[in-house]
This record gives C-alpha cells, structure tokens and sequence, in this order.
C-alpha cells in the first residue's frame, strides 16, 4: 500500500503530516502494546476506549485545577490500573468471560462520563500542552516515548520470564499451572497493565491539545484489537508478538490519511479496514491449519 | 352557630388571604423546559428568559433534568400541571416521550409551546426555531465566500454520512455553493465520527492532500477546534482558515489566536427570550395559530412559517465578539 502511495500520491510523505499522523497514533499504540498482551494471554478488554476517556477528563480536570503535570502524570497511570484492576479482579477473581466483563465496564464508564460531562471539553490551562515544550519537542517526544515502550514490552515478552508466562497462559492455564504459573495472578497482572497503558495513553493524548473531548477515545477498542489481529497475534490466545501489532497498527492508521491523498470517497473507509481484517483472520485460519494438529 | 368574635376574625382573615391568592393569580406563571438544566448552553437560553419575564412582569419557573433524561422531563411537566401553571415551553429530549404529557396539559387548558427542539405538532401550538437548516447552510456556505473572496478550494469535515441533520445541511451548502460561487471548488468531504481528535486528523491529512485548500468548514461542533488544531499545528494559520458550527466556548481560544475565523450558532439568549415572549402571547392570546408574524420587544418583527416562529439567521461569533459569549 505503501508503494502505492507513492506513486500515485507521494505528497502523503511530507515531513509535518507524518509526524502529526505519528503523533495521533502514538497513544494507540500504547494502547494497542497492551491490548496485545492480553489477546495473547487469552482475554480480550473491550473497555479501553471508555477508559481513555475517564483518565482522560481526571487528567484534564486535575490539570486544570492546578496540578503540575508530575503530578497529573501518575494520577493518569494510576485511574486506569485502578480501571483495569476492577477488569482483572471480576475476570481473574470470579472467573467470569472478559468479554462480558468489559462490555459492561466500557457501557457503565461511558454512561458514567456522558452524566458527569454532558458532553462538556475541559479546558486546559496553558503550559498543559506539549508538556509546555514547544510543539515539535513535544511531538517528538510522545512518539519516541511510544517507541521505547513498544521496543521494551517487545524485548520483555521475549526475553522475561513474566512474557513467557503471559505466553504459556494463553496457551494453555492449566499446563501452565501445573508447571508453577499462577495463572489467575497473572491474568489479573495483565488486566492492570493495560489500564495502567491505557491511562499512559490518555494522557499522551491529553497534552497533545488544550482541551479534552470527553468523547475522545469512543471507537479506540476497535482499533487497537484490530490492530492486533491484523498484525498476526492469534485471538485464540498464546500467540503473537507486539511487532505484528505495531504493523497492524501501522497500516491501519496510514488507510484515512491515504484515501484522503488517492481521493477516493470516505465511504470506503470502514469498508476497507472490515476487509483488511477479514484477510488477516483468514490468513491466521489458513496458518493454523497447515500447522495444526 | 353564634358568630363570635373570633370566627368573624377568621373570616376576614380568609377574606384577605383569599384576595391576595388571586392578585398572585393575576401574575401569569410560565415553567420553562430544558433538557439538561446544568449546561451551558440551557443556561444562557434561562438568562434570555429571565430578562424577558422581568420585561413582561411573568413569573418564570426554571426546572429540568441534571442529565439528559426524558423520563425526568416528564415528571416535571406532571408537577406542573398539578400546580397548575399558565403555560409550558419545553426543549424536548424525546419527541414522542414528551408528547402525551404535554397532550394532558393542553388537556387541562395549560398553553404549550416548544423551543430548541420540537415535540409532535398536536402537542403544542408554536414551535420556536432557533435555526434552519437553509439558515445554516446559506450562513456558512457565505460566509466562507466571503472569506475566500469568492474562489477556492475549500472541503467539509461533518459528524458522519449518514446523519440525517448532517446530510440535509450538507446538501443545502452544496446547492448553495453550486448556485452562487462557481469560482470555489469542494475538494472533500470527511466524516469525524463526532470526535475532535479525528477531526484534527481528517484535517491535517485534508492540508497535505490538497496544498491548495483554502478552507475547511466544519458541520459538527467537535470537529472545529479539531481542525482548528491540525492548521495550528501544521503553521497554516491564516493560510487555511477554518469556520463551523459549534459553541464559542469551545472555540474561544482559536477565534482568539485567528486561527479559526468564525463559529455560526444562534444567540441562546435571544432563543430564551423569544420563547418566553412566544408563551406569554399564546397564553394571553395575542397569539394564534395562523399568525403570520410576532412582534418582539427585543428583536423586532419575527417571522412565523406554518407554526414555526423562526428566531431568524444564525449568528456568527468572531474576534470582535466573542468574549462576550459564555456558553
């Protein structure tokens, strides 16, 4: 695709466009390095987008109430481990489907906000965005943040023990029990983690601007899990790695941007994307069956 | 029964209480609706109403729900109708929802009007209409001619292709564009999806694709600060320039910082008091079904279409004004 685009479009690699659009996806990815890790260790967390939106009106509010951003940092963090700890204690605690679990987290939290909002931005105060930094510094920085952190959780899933027991837990919990994993602790580890990312992201994307849209991150479940899949990690569980997902990622997020430059309708869109995971689940099938059982 | 002293002192005690009950009578009660009495929005509409029942000698019951919540909405029309008041002006979240309350108190000979945003036709007699649709679109649609001096690409970034409000008005900004400034030229048109954030990225995207684009109207009230944002970011300030629909408050900073140049809605002020000014003339009769204009104190000779009384063309909120704005 990325061929094509040159060809037919090559004003889409212009420096400024590249770095915004890298810019925008950067807390995606964030999220989507999470996401990952709990599709391979055989959950899925469809509350993400509604949890972005809460961390990212406490950051919002407690920012412009007055806290240094330090402080509104870790707070950030904290709302969403907070978040993802409720996730992980029904799932790992009780045992219950994530999928049910995060359905109703992700309706209660957005119902919760659109109350406590209506709908209403929070206004920033000055020195919020960019870090205060000036806009390229600031930029940059949250795109080489997001990097770090893929390439560290990449290299931790590969080369820690606690990547290789998420691994072993998506494959198999009771094989992995038997060999000394507590499964349930690190199913509910990862459900944290993800919050804990998720909060991380929010307020990646809260200083990217000087107010916060309450309805920011309505639809980013979507993308993130879609974007894991695309990028090869098997919805099954136990297999994967975050390089697919930041592939994935990847492609998905260049799609807007390129039929915007090849001008093709935006109805296409959201068709395209359907089809690219269409053939990224069917390409999984096709794999697993020739090395299957 | 002997009258005694103290039952003749009762008496005239009703007497006199009886009498000042009737000169409160006297005082017409209107009860305004909103759909959520917290915001903004709703708020600065009450402060248009207020004034209007000062100017008038009304007296004005302000109530609704904290959220948006048609169940709560008529619950307060209930208690209105016990109570007993003049007339209702109601913004209503749920047409139908709202519909058999207001049925009931017509019922009872409480007057009904609506504001903001209408219930079905037989369960009030006018309809206020803050804006429409041809309103917005001939607003906007001009003003960026104006802005661009008639020539230019210019592209649409609205809320998604399939809302019905959104595909009306961009309809009625094509037809508008096609008849009278052929020199401009629609080089897109992006959905948001209602998000700010994506706004900012269908805009940035829409400024590299097209390096001509001249301006980007945006139909969907997040959607302006998020191209607002993406033509500050790309340094393009003044050389794209954005104009939309959405409230001043949202877009302050940019009207300020010029990036965006104009915000159109309607002055919620004058909405609150038109439709006080509206309910007090359907509850004196003054005003009937049929009337083609209403004389307002405030804002002159309004126009009635059918049953609509149409607050008249959108306003636009610019650098020279904005601040005054709170909503």
């Amino acid at each position: 695709m990325l061929t094509l685009l040159a060809v037919f479009a090559p004003a889409f690699f212009q420096p400024q466009p590249l770095l915004s659009l890298a810019t925008r996806e950067a807390p995606t990815l964030v999220v989507a390095c999470g996401m990952a890790l709990v599709i391979i260790s055989r959950q899925i967390d469809i509350s993400v987008g509604s949890q972005f939106s809460v961390c990212g009106v406490c950051a919002g509010l407690l920012a412009a109430s007055g806290w240094p951003l330090a402080a509104t940092l870790p707070a950030a963090v904290a709302t969403g481990a907070l978040l993802g700890a409720v996730n992980g204690a029904l799932i790992a605690g009780l045992g219950l489907p994530s999928i049910v679990v995060s359905l109703a987290t992700m309706v209660t939290l957005r119902q919760g906000l659109n109350l406590a909002r209506q709908g209403q931005f929070v206004n920033l105060p000055d020195g919020v965005q960019w870090f205060g930094l000036s806009q390229s510094s600031g930029q940059g920085l949250i795109v080489g943040f997001a990097v770090l952190l893929l390439v560290a959780l990449a290299l931790a899933m590969r080369h820690l023990a606690a990547g290789r027991f998420i691994h072993a837990i998506g494959s198999d919990a009771e094989a992995a029990r038997l060999a000394g994993i507590r499964p349930r602790l690190g199913t509910f580890l990862v459900f944290v983690l993800m919050g804990a990312l998720t909060g991380l992201a929010a307020m990646m994307n809260v200083v990217q601007s000087p107010q916060v849209q309450p309805l920011s991150g309505l639809g980013l479940e979507l993308k993130v899990i879609a974007a894991v899949v695309v990028g090869g990690v098997a919805i099954s569980g136990g297999s994967g790695n975050l390089w697919g997902a930041f592939a994935g990622l990847l492609l998905l997020a260049c799609i807007g941007p390129a039929l915007t430059h090849l001008r093709v309708e935006a109805y296409w869109e959201k068709a395209i994307q359907g089809a690219i995971i269409l053939l990224a689940v069917v390409a999984d099938g096709i794999r697993s069956r020739r090395t299957g059982p | 029964m002997k009258n005694s002293p103290l039952t003749r002192l009762l008496a005239a005690a009703a007497l006199v209480l009886a009498s000042t009950l009737s000169a409160a009578e006297s005082q017409l009660i209107v009860a305004m609706l909103p759909k959520s009495k917290g915001n903004a929005y709703f708020v600065s509409c009450k402060a248009g109403a207020d004034r209007a029942a000062r100017d008038l000698g009304v007296k004005l019951l302000f109530d609704g729900p904290t959220d948006s919540n048609a169940a709560k909405q008529n619950e307060i029309v209930e208690n209105w109708i016990t109570l007993g008041v003049d007339v209702i002006a109601v913004a209503a979240e749920n047409r139908e929802g709202i519909s058999t309350a207001l049925r009931k108190a017509r019922k009872q000979g409480i007057q009904v009007v609506t504001y903001d945003a209408d219930a079905q036709p037989d369960a009030r007699s006018f309809f206020v209409n803050q804006a429409t649709p041809q309103g917005i679109a001939h607003t906007l649609m001009d003003d960026a001619a104006r802005l661009l001096n008639g020539e230019g690409e210019f592209a649409i970034i609205l809320a998604t292709l399939t809302a019905a409000n959104q595909r009306e008005w961009q309809q009625l900004i094509e037809k508008r564009w096609k008849e009278k400034y052929p020199k401009m030229k629609l080089v897109a048109v992006r959905p948001c999806d209602d998000l700010k954030d994506k706004a900012q990225s269908e805009a940035t995207a829409l400024m590299s694709a097209h390096p001509n684009l001249k301006l980007i109207m945006a139909i969907c009230s997040p959607a302006v600060p998020g191209a607002a944002e993406a033509v500050k970011q790309a340094g393009k300030t003044g050389k794209v320039k954005v104009i939309g629909l959405g409230l001043p408050s949202e877009n302050r900073r940019y009207v300020k910082e010029g990036v965006t140049d104009t915000v159109v809605l309607w002055k919620t002020e004058d909405l609150g008091y038109l439709t006080i000014e509206a309910a007090v003339a359907v509850a004196k009769g003054t005003l009937k079904p049929g009337a083609k204009t209403f004389p307002s104190r405030k804002l002159g000779a309004i126009e009635i279409q059918g049953d609509n009384i149409l607050l008249g063309k959108p306003f636009a909120f610019t650098k020279e004004n904005i601040d005054q704005f709170n909503f």
